[in-house]
């Protein structure tokens, strides 16, 4: 990234920050919509994380979104973390960061298991179909979870601690760049550069001595750990945890629309497509109410026809990252 | 374990099964033949069908067209769909190295027939009642749906056009050798574009028998199509991709599993079970259930 561009990101997120010291912010429509946005982000990272970056197509993004919001609601309703210090501090589950982290983890830890065995046997369309079914079961395994998981209706965490919308939005936004900047580091590294090695090549890069199996199964619980902790932030915005809610499919279509749209594969092409296709959405929504889906879907189709590589490999974007 | 039940309650079980699984065959006959030239999971399949039983429907209660009739009306109309659906949105991304790109292009469509659908027929369950609609007949001393057995009979015949096209016909060998190795097949002097636009023909052409069977069966909505592409894409693996009669096969075996499943342990596993048997296909018999090595069909 050039300077000129680095210092564009600083100013922004720094103006974002600030946003919620605005008289009238919270309350204001764009605070959700940005909300929403940084959510998807996180969202579109994780996914450009295995596929973008590991040329790993997963079409199971909504099975580790749901994992790491069940996690959090469950620990939290059955308060299985902080024993009687729950009845001190009634607070202490909300946006508490070890209950996110183990949300993450959780997913992570359900990523490995299942890449293992598929990664190691499975390639290309086959890992993506195995993925999808994976999703499927999962989601299955839920419903039918008895009590643990509350079955078809799910779990709902006390709603109660809800006062303000700035949580989310600052929790959102740290979550966004922290992942952003992660992921930076990372492809700088020599773990970067063998999991690029392995998408381009997998037989040279094999020849140069990468373990091909372990890159691709760590990338693919890197990115199920970020979908993990986005679930653990959904939780603290929707309470009520669902089968049909948290593990919809759309937790995996729209986050890799907006990467293919923003730029697969690259750094800000996630945030950029999640900001550009929620506002297409959530504009269509307000503008034309029964349609709107009709909208979206004409959106995907138009965006693939004629901006297939993506909105950060236009010409205005490539002048600004050489200034 | 398990109390075997009477044998003619197990036949009526697997029957059933097979009848309702030979849809997912044919569902999946038409994912088959788009997926082996471009290699594309066209998730759009099931919408197509929903939104064939929806035109079955109007032409039933708008014009009076008898539904299985309507074959008639349905499949020229599915093969021109097809063709204008690869023509239109397909062409320039099957020529893209980035097959998310196709993808996302099927997403966009699912979501856009799915709900314009909503729009023009609203999101309730519809259906197709006839007069034949609740009568039964006696097969092998089992009574069974009229309509169901209709729509194997329609999913068989389907399947055996398209064998018999693949085969007999050189346009049919110019599909088969760009499945099985693009590369080469150009080589030959084969135009992807026109294999391509074929395999979208017909496969539409298939959803469209496929929706005349769902709309004498079954009630339907808008929303129910893409249950229908995920079950397409299982009976695809356990048939074996590219494998088309594999892929009728792996339909009916899903039913069986399904109606086994519903039978023995519990409806709310059902769908679990038959992912899991996805699965452990995928990654231990890739080429499919039915298939030998090094022979392709």
């Amino acid at each position: 990234m050039s300077r000129a561009l680095q210092w564009i990101a600083i100013v922004v997120v720094a103006a974002l920050a600030l946003l919620p010291f605005l008289p009238g912010a919270v309350d204001a429509y764009y605070f959700s919509f940005l909300f929403f946005v940084f959510l998807y982000a996180v969202m579109a990272q994780s996914w450009n994380l295995v596929a973008g970056y590991g040329g790993q197509i997963s079409l199971g993004s909504h099975a580790f979104f749901g994992l790491g919001a069940y996690t959090t609601a469950i620990l939290w309703s059955g308060n299985y973390l902080w024993g009687s210090l729950y009845d001190a501090y009634p607070g202490i589950y909300y946006f508490d960061p070890v209950t996110m982290l183990l949300g993450g983890l959780v997913a992570a830890l359900a990523a490995v298991l299942i890449g293992l065995p598929l990664l190691s046997k499975l390639h290309g369309d086959y890992f993506a179909l195995g993925t999808l079914g994976f999703g499927e079961i999962v989601k299955v395994l839920f419903v039918n979870g008895g009590d643990f998981t509350g079955g078809a209706f799910g779990i709902v965490a006390p709603a109660s601690s809800f006062d303000t919308l700035r949580p989310h939005y600052w929790v959102g936004l740290g979550l966004m760049v922290g992942t952003a900047l992660a992921i930076r580091a990372l492809m700088r590294s020599r773990y970067g550069l063998a999991l690029i090695a392995v998408r381009d090549d997998e037989m040279a890069a094999s020849a140069n001595g990468i373990d091909i199996l372990k890159v691709k199964v760590a990338a693919f619980a890197g990115s199920a750990f970020i979908a993990g902790v986005a679930g653990s932030l959904y939780t603290y915005y929707i309470f009520h945890v669902g089968p049909d809610s948290v593990f919809h499919l759309d937790w995996m279509l729209l986050p890799l629309m907006m990467t293919v749209v923003g730029g697969t594969g690259t750094l800000l092409g996630p945030i950029l497509g999640a900001l550009v296709m929620y506002a297409v959405f959530d504009l269509a929504r307000i503008v034309v109410p029964d349609y709107h889906p009709v909208i979206s879907g004409l959106t995907i189709i138009l965006a693939m026809l004629f901006l297939p590589k993506g909105l950060t490999r236009l010409g205005v974007m490539r002048r600004l990252k050489s200034a | 374990m398990f109390n075997l039940p009477p044998p003619d309650i197990l036949f009526q079980l697997s029957l059933n099964g097979a009848l309702g699984g030979a849809m997912y065959g044919v569902a999946a006959v038409g994912l088959s033949l788009i997926f082996g030239t471009m290699r594309l999971i066209f998730l759009a399949q099931g919408a197509m069908i929903i939104l064939a039983a929806y035109f079955v429907r109007a032409l039933f209660y708008g014009l009076g067209i008898d539904p299985f009739l309507s074959l008639l009306i349905v499949v020229p109309v599915g093969l021109g769909v097809g063709w204008l659906i690869y023509q239109g949105l397909f062409r320039k991304a099957a020529a893209e190295e980035d097959r998310n790109v196709s993808l996302l292009i099927a997403v966009g469509l699912m979501f856009l027939v799915q709900n314009l659908m909503t729009v023009v027929w609203g999101g309730n369950t519809a259906g197709v009642v006839t007069s034949y609609t609740a009568s039964g007949i006696e097969l092998f001393g089992v009574r069974t749906s009229f309509t169901r057995s209709m729509g194997f009979l329609i999913a068989l015949a389907g399947t055996g056009l398209v064998m018999l096209f693949l085969r007999k016909t050189i346009v049919g060998k110019a599909v088969r050798a760009a499945s099985e190795d693009m590369d080469s097949a150009m080589l030959m002097g084969i135009s992807p574009h026109r294999v391509n636009a074929i395999a979208f023909a017909i496969g539409i052409a298939l959803a469209g028998a496929a929706g005349v069977a769902v709309a004498t069966t079954f009630p339907f909505n808008p929303f129910a199509g893409f249950i229908f592409s995920l079950k397409a894409l299982v009976a695809l693996a356990l048939g074996g991709i590219g494998n088309v009669t594999g892929a009728l096969a792996g339909g009916i075996l899903l039913g069986l599993i399904e109606a086994y499943v519903q039978y023995f342990i519990s409806g709310g596993w059902t769908n679990a079970i038959a992912y899991g048997v996805f699965l452990l296909v995928l990654m231990f018999k890739p080429e499919g259930l039915f298939s030998r090595p090094y022979k392709k069909a």
